[in-house]
């Protein structure tokens, strides 16, 4: 953020001191610092992904020594699975909710809330208290609002005189409500991202286009979101790959259900790789998802480069 | 890494002879606190008798247990015995050769106790003996005797299919839901097409099957089979929202009297109750067991049941010490302890004998008198071709599959799985 108070100067030290290591020579403490987190990322890390990358050209059920290669067998029933396809398309839909109506949200609630007083403060907890939760937590407790028999919703509809559907049961409702409970969830991260930007714009600016009468929408239009643009890229950076590594509010809320409609690709891989135990399939799985996020991040540096040099 | 996880194993097998006292671990599932109590005094007891031998009981989720085992088995870690439910998962362990054949260690007695199903339950297919029996559980279709009464429905006229499907309607008519299911679970929707299966193939037909003879799963009986549970999906026989609950809540359903009848193991008994919103659940003398109905011209026996048949298997580091404390653990002086907690129907014989249990009791009878106890087809066909069975039968149950689709599903997955 300091960079946008102040531009250029913060490149500048960090250059300076970069020029100060080389002329140390200071090059033996900067590896024996790297060493920890290199040890641990490749075990952690590096390892488990070659090892699922292995794994994926063969058909492999977790017992055993790994030798009935199969070449590329289980790519093909990953992509000729009747249920891949549908995995798919919902992380897809993730990924356009998170893009098109999350982040939007967010971004009005931060503009909203960007201003320092106790009241804001606290809308802007009560905002952000959805992400501090744990994400099965949060998922057990809308699978109790949803609850056709015992839940919120039902009360909520009875009051309306309207019969509500067993929205978790149902292979059209399953979907959106799952969306509403991604969007409650993870909104309030993305409004604090866009809230320490929106901070750190000098007040001077937005006083001084005040007092040149550019109306409120304008100030947000032409000097709030621009100045705040890297805030902007790291929010959508996270919400693309947090979508497409949706898993662990999916589980309790509708374990993929029903009738496998509601998957995204990691619950899908969890299901019919591991709890099925074809581990070679769910590496192929695995690597595909990988390839994805790779293409996204790549694609994503090489737009905003793009962008930038505009 | 497996290279040092392979000599740390060589290494401790090495130094524990050395040791005073060998160590027996045995990883149980078991959660229920007064059981596990038990399970603690048994172990004590065995010790008291045996200095020389130290019994551990490392504890796991049912379904923290499922997912951790392949690893747990292949570590340093791993457990000298284990649970195990037996079929198409214990086959996979005997074949990679984690188990270690017991059949000339263990007792004549301690083979006996268990009676002949109990030893070729745990018999893989490779002849050896790996492991004991230790329980029997049956599903039954449990009914509410008040709702029985309220409908007019008389029991007895469930004996058919026909009947059966006659009294789910007239149970709709009555209001009242006929069938609790946790279609989220799927694997309760799966106990439907399994009955319907023991019934229309039979024991030969689903072993043939299995085996991916003839025309395997797609075959006529099993088409049936999805039909006639289509026939009954067809009324809406469900609690509402069935899809969306899993076995807990189905359980709890059936257990708040909200639904007639609820096919289920017999463990049911006790989990009525604790997923009640009274924790009382059904009181016994409005609690009753059905058969499950025949159907006419299927080849299964009128006494077949299905249920499940858990054991103890012995790992490949598995000493002579760990199969004494079996034999100990699971001989009929022991088990009684569980018959009469009415934890679980113990296998040992004799152990059963002074139950007091109404229910427990006859489904004991039940498997006794079976000419063929099923084995949970999810678990007896192992977890991919199981995982299939369980998926299309949630669909049948929703009506939203054609009978002869869902049947191609299971045989397809047979196939790749042969």
């Amino acid at each position: 953020m300091t960079s946008i108070a102040a531009p250029g100067s913060g490149e500048a030290t960090v250059a300076a001191r970069r020029r100060r290591y080389m002329e140390r020579k200071s090059l033996v403490p900067l590896l024996l610092f790297l060493v920890p987190s290199l040890v641990l990322f490749s075990i952690f890390v590096v390892l488990p992904m070659v090892d699922a990358a292995i794994f994926s050209f063969f058909s492999w059920n977790g017992y055993g020594p790994i030798t009935d290669f199969v070449g590329l067998d289980n790519y093909a029933d990953v992509l000729k699975h009747r249920n891949f396809g549908t995995a798919v398309r919902n992380s897809l839909i993730v990924v356009a909710v998170s893009l098109l109506i999350q982040l939007p949200l967010a971004m009005w609630c931060a503009i909203a809330l960007a201003e320092r007083s106790i009241p804001i403060n606290l809308l802007r907890t009560l905002f952000f208290l959805p992400f501090m939760l744990a994400e099965v937590a949060a998922g057990l407790i809308w699978k109790f609002v949803y609850d056709g028999n015992y839940g919120l919703l039902p009360v909520i509809g009875d009051s309306l005189g309207v019969q509500m559907p067993f929205v978790l049961g149902d292979k059209f409702w399953v979907i959106p409500a799952i969306m509403l409970v991604i969007t409650w969830k993870y909104f309030g991260f993305h409004m604090m991202i866009f809230i320490a930007g929106l901070q750190a714009i000098p007040s001077e600016v937005i006083e001084a286009a005040r007092l040149d009468g550019v109306k409120r929408w304008q100030i947000v239009r032409h000097i709030k979101i621009p100045m705040i643009r890297s805030a902007i890229v790291i929010s959508v950076f996270f919400a693309i790959t947090g979508a497409l590594q949706l898993f662990d509010l999916i589980i309790p809320l509708s374990n993929g259900g029903p009738s496998h409609s509601s998957h995204t690709i990691v619950t899908f891989l969890y299901q019919f790789g591991i709890l099925r135990m074809k581990l070679g399939f769910g590496g192929a799985v695995s690597v595909l998802l990988f390839i994805a996020c790779v293409i996204v991040a790549l694609a994503y540096r090489r737009i905003l480069f793009k962008v930038e040099q505009n | 890494m497996k290279h040092i996880a392979l000599a740390a194993m060589l290494g401790l097998a090495a130094v524990l002879p050395v040791q005073a006292q060998t160590v027996v671990k045995h990883l149980h599932i078991t959660s229920i606190p007064a059981e596990v109590e038990l399970m603690n005094q048994i172990a004590a007891d065995f010790m008291a008798a045996n200095p020389d031998i130290k019994v551990e009981l490392p504890f796991l989720e049912n379904e923290a247990f499922k997912a951790k085992l392949t690893t747990l088995l292949q570590s340093a870690d791993a457990p000298d015995v284990f649970h195990s439910w037996g079929g198409g998962v214990f086959y996979e362990q005997a074949k990679a050769g984690f188990l270690r054949p017991v059949e000339d260690v263990l007792s004549q007695e301690a083979k006996d106790n268990q009676g002949q199903a109990g030893v070729s339950a745990f018999t893989a297919p490779d002849g050896h003996i790996y492991g004991v029996a230790r329980d029997v559980s049956e599903v039954v279709l449990w009914y509410n005797k008040a709702l029985f009464e309220q409908a007019g429905v008389d029991p007895a006229t469930l004996a058919t299919w026909d009947g059966f499907l006659a009294a789910v309607q007239k149970f709709k008519d009555a209001g009242i839901t006929p069938l609790a299911l946790g279609g989220k679970d799927k694997w309760p929707a799966h106990f439907w097409w399994s009955k319907l299966v023991v019934r229309l193939a039979g024991q030969d037909g689903f072993n043939a099957a299995a085996r991916g003879e003839g025309d395997g799963f797609a075959g006529e009986d099993f088409v049936k089979a999805g039909d006639y549970f289509l026939q009954l999906a067809q009324l809406e026989p469900w609690q509402e929202g069935f899809l969306a609950a899993g076995y807990g809540d189905a359980s709890g359903y059936f257990g708040d009297g909200k639904a007639a009848m609820h096919l289920m193991g017999d463990w049911d008994y006790g989990a009525m109750k604790d997923n009640s919103a009274n924790k009382q659940g059904i009181p016994d003398d409005q609690l009753g067991i059905l058969p499950f109905p025949t159907i006419e011209g299927g080849k299964g026996d009128p006494t077949d049941t299905l249920g499940g048949l858990g054991g103890i298997l012995f790992s490949k580091n598995a000493s002579d010490a760990a199969v004494k404390w079996v034999e100990f653990f699971n001989s009929a002086a022991q088990q009684k302890k569980y018959a009469d907690g009415a934890y679980y129907i113990p296998i040992a014989k004799g152990a059963a004998d002074g139950m007091t249990n109404p229910f427990k009791v006859q489904i004991a009878r039940n498997i006794g008198g079976a000419h063929w106890h099923a084995l949970f087809f999810d678990q007896a066909l192992g977890p991919n071709v199981g995982g299939v069975v369980n998926d299309v039968s949630a669909e049948l149950a929703a009506n939203s599959i054609a009978a002869d689709e869902a049947a191609e599903l299971i045989k397809e997955a047979v196939d790749e799985s042969l």
